[in-house]
């Protein structure tokens, strides 16, 4: 596969990886790591990319998004994506247990009383706990999808109830969050009594999280989803899309990107794509 | 999703009035900021030389300076009014290397979209601004530093905030003219939330809506001292902006080293009473944001205001002539 090269030299020399040039992110080096499973890794690429990783792994058991940040945020579930065995078991299961302590500001009982008090209703989209972008913050489409994707690969490893109880809150959080055109936007699906226009890349996401479930909901996704596809201008965005459809049976005919791969992300995307064309998802599980 | 009345926030509320109570005795002491208004009636070949008009009347030097472009990049659509117009951001850029800075950048991290420029190319800047990719920053992804906030309006101590943006010489705050669904209008204030950055806080950057709209807009005006305002008021946004909206001629460009200054001004362009919106409030008096306060260059307010719609919620905030 052509695209691991640039991605391979790419490489910072502390072992991470950027999203195009600078310094080292930990989104970049998640998905340049999990394209490498996907093709043959690089052996002392991969190793040096494991062991950045390793090192910025910060005492609560979370993730920054790159050195520079002291706080751990919704990049822990990238690196939960890992297999527990290349990032390390301790440091996995720490990952996961970061991951189950956080939840959207607005589904915690303080939020929701305090709107109660105000007046306002308390809605279906506020009664199910997703997961934010930074701490102490609402839960999003995006964080909330990743987060359910590494945590079913978790519960294969370990069956506790809260992982399994938060899995399904997080999928009935994406449900409640679909815009009205059947797709999803960032997570803001009405405001002010308008509703919002869904986006390719988080219809994609959230379809891929939302694997394996029966939701009525569902065929009005995978119609916006296949609309979306055809109009697609950004390689980030296809690339999910194609991943969220195959999820649901329904795999695009061609396995090409409608723009140019822009970094580190988008090309290690496109290889996880083309490896789940192939009936290889890294993101549903760990293949050999 | 306002915040509780903490004992923190009463002390940094108050401390906010004291500044801005300063702020409004220093101005008042200071010669009345300049504002310009000049006609600007479409994005055509005309639009370079107007853009070149509108920074001569402020005399500014930025020979060898490092300046930033910061314009308002939002969605995919280039038919719409949502983003700052390719040509225009292209005509300023044009228009500061005459001038002689040492280095033109454009910057944006957009607060709903993650990548960036395949929004840039779809919104025309890759197709209007030759070697786009070369001197644009991906504000969302770029080197931070945690910044203490000094303003003291939000409850943020500190923001990580982008190296690109700190370090310039000054930050161009290039805005679209729109109403907007929360805080009734967004302007050159209200731009800068594009600066914080989605790579740490995510996309919504949603920690400044917990912190509260109006008083990190606040925080951040004063996070960054070294600031020029150039509006793209040739089509703005009326109605459910600063997305939904509907496109609404005004044939205006807006320009002034006061942001705030400017800010008011092209409230007033919309039919919107500054005094109205809650950041111009807590960043300034009653008598700065006044129209007589103002010294107008070009043409006069009056000549070129149109009366935007309103969302029902803000229909309280029309300008009463």
């Amino acid at each position: 596969m052509e695209l691991i090269s640039p991605i391979l030299s790419s490489q910072n020399p502390d072992g991470g990886w950027p999203y195009i040039r600078g310094s080292s992110w930990t989104e970049p080096t998640v998905y340049a790591l999990l394209a490498q499973l996907a093709v043959q890794p690089d052996g002392a690429s991969f190793e040096r990319g494991l062991n950045w990783l390793r090192r910025q792994q910060r005492p609560d058991g979370g993730w920054a998004p790159q050195p520079a940040v002291a706080q751990s945020t919704w990049v822990t579930s990238l690196v939960a994506l890992l297999p527990a065995d290349k990032i390390g078991a301790v440091g996995h299961d720490a990952a996961v247990a970061w991951l189950l302590r956080q939840t959207g500001e607005e589904s915690g009982w303080v939020y929701r009383l305090r709107q109660r008090l105000l007046g306002y209703s308390v809605g279906e989209e506020l009664s199910h706990s997703g997961w934010p972008w930074f701490p102490g913050t609402a839960a999003w489409v995006t964080p909330t999808s990743l987060a359910v994707l590494a945590l079913e690969k978790a519960v294969r490893r370990n069956r506790q109830p809260l992982l399994t109880e938060r899995i399904a809150q997080g999928k009935e959080f994406l449900l409640a969050r679909q815009c009205a055109d059947g797709g999803w936007n960032h997570g803001s699906s009405r405001a002010l009594g308008y509703d919002g226009n869904s986006y390719p890349e988080t219809t994609g996401v959230a379809l891929l999280a939302l694997h394996g479930s029966r939701s009525p909901k569902l065929g009005k996704a995978l119609a916006a989803a296949e609309r979306h596809w055809r109009d697609c201008r950004s390689a980030e965005a296809a690339g999910w899309l194609f991943l969220g459809l195959q999820a649901h049976a329904r795999q695009p005919q061609t396995v090409v990107a409608p723009s140019p791969y822009r970094g580190v992300r988008d090309s290690s995307l496109w290889i996880l794509v083309q490896a789940a064309a192939q009936g290889r998802n890294f993101f549903l599980g760990d293949p050999a | 999703m306002s915040r509780t009345l903490d004992r923190r926030s009463l002390v940094t509320g108050s401390v906010a009035a004291l500044a801005a109570a300063g702020c409004s005795v220093r101005r008042s002491a200071a010669p009345p900021p300049a504002v310009s208004i000049l006609r600007a009636p479409e994005y055509g070949p005309g639009l370079y030389a107007e853009v070149r008009r509108v920074l001569e009347m402020h005399r500014l030097n930025v020979r060898g300076k490092r300046v930033v472009l910061k314009p308002n990049l939002v969605e995919f659509e280039p038919q719409s009014a949502i983003n700052t117009h390719p040509m225009f951001v292209h005509a300023t850029l044009e228009a500061f290397r005459a001038m002689g800075a040492a280095e033109v950048r454009i910057a944006e991290g957009p607060g709903h979209r993650r990548n960036t420029l395949d929004l840039a190319d779809a919104a025309g800047y890759f197709q209007a601004i030759p070697n786009f990719e070369d001197i644009f920053t991906d504000l969302n992804l770029d080197e931070v530093s945690l910044t203490r906030l000094r303003g003291g309006y939000s409850r943020l101590d500190s923001l990580y905030l982008p190296n690109t943006a700190l370090r310039c010489d000054l930050l161009v705050s290039l805005p679209k003219l729109k109403t907007h669904h929360w805080t009734g209008a967004t302007l050159s204030m209200k731009n800068l939330f594009g600066l914080v950055p989605g790579g740490v806080y995510g996309w919504p950057k949603n920690v400044l809506h917990w912190a509260g709209i109006h008083e990190c807009i606040a925080d951040l005006h004063v996070a960054f001292p070294r600031q020029f305002a150039l509006v793209d008021g040739i089509v703005g946004m009326e109605g459910n902006g600063p997305i939904q909206g509907t496109p609404r001629r005004a044939g205006v460009l807006v320009a002034g080293r006061d942001v705030v200054a400017v800010d008011a001004t092209c409230c007033r362009i919309m039919g919107i009473d500054p005094l109205k919106i809650g950041y111009l409030r807590l960043v300034a008096g009653e008598d700065t944001l006044a129209e007589s306060h103002i010294q107008q260059i070009g043409e006069p307010v009056a000549g070129v205001t149109h009366s935007f719609e309103l969302l029902p919620q803000f229909r309280a905030f029309r300008l009463r002539s």
